[in-house]
């Protein structure tokens, strides 16, 4: 690992290095900030604030086509997945996310197009001086700094930027910059030090816990699941907009000969998710729905992969319609156990 | 709004025997929040809450109870459901009375004449929201902002939502129990709220909303959130035959979204719901606005203000204009 430190007088040049290279950064679209490539001639700003949109569609797209076929025929093209890109400003949180996808998408099989896409990406990550109202990814082990899953951690220390490398990618795009960076003093590293504390220390909300993937199994039938969940829309806002949400379904498209098949993001809190061809829906409502969401995250989950898969970024608390708020529903569970 | 009053009238409608429970709005967790809630007993009616930060339309949850097998030998539920609206809102109950998709005798409207809400995103961009719920109240003229022991007045003009601006029904339409004093319609905005796109010829139109429908992630928050999108077997998740392809591109985004536009032609109550809760930000009160002004210039039809109406959709006139047929 080293630590360099790169004058904001040089963002533009330092910019100017990567949009080659597929370059991929938080741009505000309408009100809504989500990543997109950047142009050749683009500078882009780092602003305080997540994206909207999680970055996890980098990795695991909306819709992916697995493979295209001429009806009648049987040979199938695959897409071939080769271009490498890097991943400008990912917040802290969404890099350990997608450690935790990681786990699923390797699991029984590999996924080769999940795995192949992680293998081209690079994370570069920017650390939180302004975490958001509803963030609490210090209580699940995360943090507005923590380096889990990134190649390259950028620290904002007001007139420059303090680059950590953490893997070797990481090392390679410094190498590749390395004229714009000067090595950073120790006194930049206690700047990096205080900045994080202090940020730290403005995360308001928090989750404890202890006791809850092992406690969740005997709340099944707890009336908590009705109440949390009476006024929910069954939208996929929570799970589509969640960094480690990976449900999905595999869907046959044509147009007019040309058919392809596609991975697409589907969502639990969906009528149709759980819908048997008979008819019979064993998640009838959206209280089993709400259920479903929580022990995903905070039960099967650890059961299986040994990690809570929330990373507390906040976004279902956020932008759900009806401020149906996770914090809130783990405090109750919390309660009840 | 005298909350005591509400909340004495809610707790009475509560404990009725023929009532089920009662949806209202309650302080949210945070910030400028406010949430849906289900009242079931006297006690809960405590909890509720009218202020310019109710904008949620409450009458979607009228057709969004989900009806799963009774149990054998159970009898079904069929007590009222009770309902606080707004002047839009109850419009939203009035259209779901004409197309039968409610029966008058299963509710109880209980009407809150309604001021004008706040926008609650421009709220936030001048008044940063925080850990804490903050209250907004009316004050008369303006809205004003209690947080951290401060108040601030909130100019009207300035964070009046944009529903609101063009809103002709701020009174009930429609209502079993009124809470509160009948306000007085103000005069609407001049312009129609759809200037901008009816400025913009066919090219800048297409671009436009190409730009905003490629952002779509179609989550169906705004189908799901409307009162009036409850078709049981909606097109879009209609599998055999496959009416709109799950793949998310702007082609398929344009379909979804033209669809709901047009099966929402004449019938959109221009509640901004839909808008409102769109996280891709995509301006769909411009849509259906600009369907329920065609509806109305060209056919004098405005959906959700008279109970014995017939169906905009569903109702056709020899001398109906179709000057749009080629
Ligand atoms: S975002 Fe809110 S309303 Fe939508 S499914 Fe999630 S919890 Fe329900
Ligand atoms: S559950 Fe909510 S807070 Fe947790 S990672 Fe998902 S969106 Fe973020
Ligand atoms: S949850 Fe933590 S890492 Fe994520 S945006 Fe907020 S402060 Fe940053
Ligand atoms: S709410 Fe917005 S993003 Fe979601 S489906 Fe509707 S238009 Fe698309
Ligand atoms: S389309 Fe939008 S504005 Fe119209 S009734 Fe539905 S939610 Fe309200």
């Amino acid at each position: 690992m080293s630590a360099m430190l790169l004058n904001k007088e040089k963002w533009p040049e330092f910019i100017g290095k990567l949009t080659g290279k597929n370059l991929w950064a938080p741009k505000l679209e309408g009100e809504a900030m989500r990543f997109a490539p950047v142009a050749e001639d683009e500078v882009p700003e780092l602003t305080d604030g997540n994206t909207r949109i999680p970055p996890k569609n980098i990795v695991f797209p909306q819709t992916e086509t697995m493979y295209r076929f001429q009806l009648g025929d049987f040979e199938m093209k695959e897409p071939e997945l080769k271009e490498e890109m890097i991943l400008l400003g990912i917040r802290p949180c969404d890099a350990r996310a997608m450690v935790i996808v990681d786990k699923l998408f390797s699991w029984d099989v590999d996924d080769p197009y999940y795995l192949k896409r992680r293998e081209l990406v690079t994370l570069v990550g920017l650390a939180c001086s302004e975490p958001g109202l509803n963030c609490f990814c210090t209580s699940l082990g995360g943090g507005p700094a923590s380096t889990e899953g990134l190649d390259l951690l950028m620290v904002d220390l007001g007139d420059s930027y303090l680059l950590e490398t953490i893997t070797p990618k990481g090392e390679a795009l410094v190498s590749e910059v390395s004229e714009l960076l000067i090595e950073a003093d120790t006194e930049k590293i206690k700047m990096k030090k205080k900045m994080v504390s202090e940020s730290e220390g403005k995360i308001k909300r928090s989750v404890d816990h202890k006791g809850i993937p092992e406690g969740l199994p005997g709340l099944w039938e707890d009336p908590l699941w009705k109440s949390v969940s009476a006024s929910c829309l069954g939208c996929g806002t929570c799970t589509y907009l969640c960094p480690t949400c990976h449900c999905f379904d595999i869907q046959d498209e044509t147009e007019g000969f040309e058919a392809r098949r596609c991975r697409m993001w589907d969502s639990c809190m969906f009528e149709e998710y759980t819908l048997h061809t008979s008819g019979h829906n064993p998640r009838p409502t959206r209280r089993e729905r709400t259920r479903n969401r929580i022990n995903h995250k905070y039960n099967y989950y650890v059961d299986k992969f040994d990690v809570i898969a929330c990373v507390g970024c906040g976004r279902c608390i956020n932008l759900c319609p009806v401020n149906i708020d996770i914090v809130e529903i783990l405090r109750q569970v919390k309660e009840a156990l | 709004m005298d909350l005591e009053q509400l909340r004495k009238t809610a707790a009475e409608v509560v404990v009725r025997e023929d009532v089920k429970y009662l949806i209202g709005w309650k302080q949210g967790s945070y910030g400028y929040r406010v949430a849906p809630v289900f009242v079931e007993d006297a006690s809960g009616a405590a909890e509720l809450l009218f202020s310019p930060l109710c904008t949620a339309n409450l009458a979607t949850y009228l057709t969004l109870v989900e009806k799963t097998p009774l149990p054998r030998g159970q009898e079904a539920d069929k007590r009222k459901v009770a309902l606080l609206v707004k002047g839009c809102d109850s419009r939203a109950v009035t259209q779901l009375i004409v197309e039968h998709g409610i029966n008058r005798d299963q509710v109880i409207v209980v009407g809150c004449p309604c001021p004008g809400v706040v926008d609650t995103e421009k709220l936030a961009e001048k008044y940063p929201e925080q850990g804490k719920p903050a209250e907004v109240e009316w004050n008369g003229e303006n809205f004003v902002l209690l947080c951290d022991d401060k108040e601030t007045e909130l100019p009207r003009d300035q964070f009046l939502a944009e529903k609101c601006r063009l809103c002709r029904h701020p009174n009930p339409v429609i209502s079993d129990i009124t809470v509160g004093e009948p306000v007085e319609p103000w005069t609407l905005a001049d312009d129609n709220g759809v200037e901008e796109i009816e400025g913009k010829n066919l090219e800048e139109r297409q671009a436009y909303w190409e730009e905003q429908f490629s952002k779509c992630i179609r989550c169906y928050s705004c189908r799901n959130v409307c009162p009036l999108c409850y078709c049981q077997d909606c097109i879009l998740d209609r599998l055999n035959p496959t009416w709109v392809n799950r793949a998310v591109n702007f082609s398929e985004n344009t379909a979804f979204n033209i669809a709901r536009a047009f099966h929402l032609a004449g019938r959109c109550i221009e509640c901004g719901e839909c808008e409102r809760v769109c996280p891709a930000n995509i301006p769909l009160g411009k849509l259906n606005r600009k369907m329920a002004r065609e509806v109305r210039d060209k056919y004098g039809f405005e959906p959700g203000v008279d109970p014995e109406a017939e169906p905009f959709q569903a109702s056709f006139k020899p001398d109906d204009p179709e000057d749009f047929i080629l």
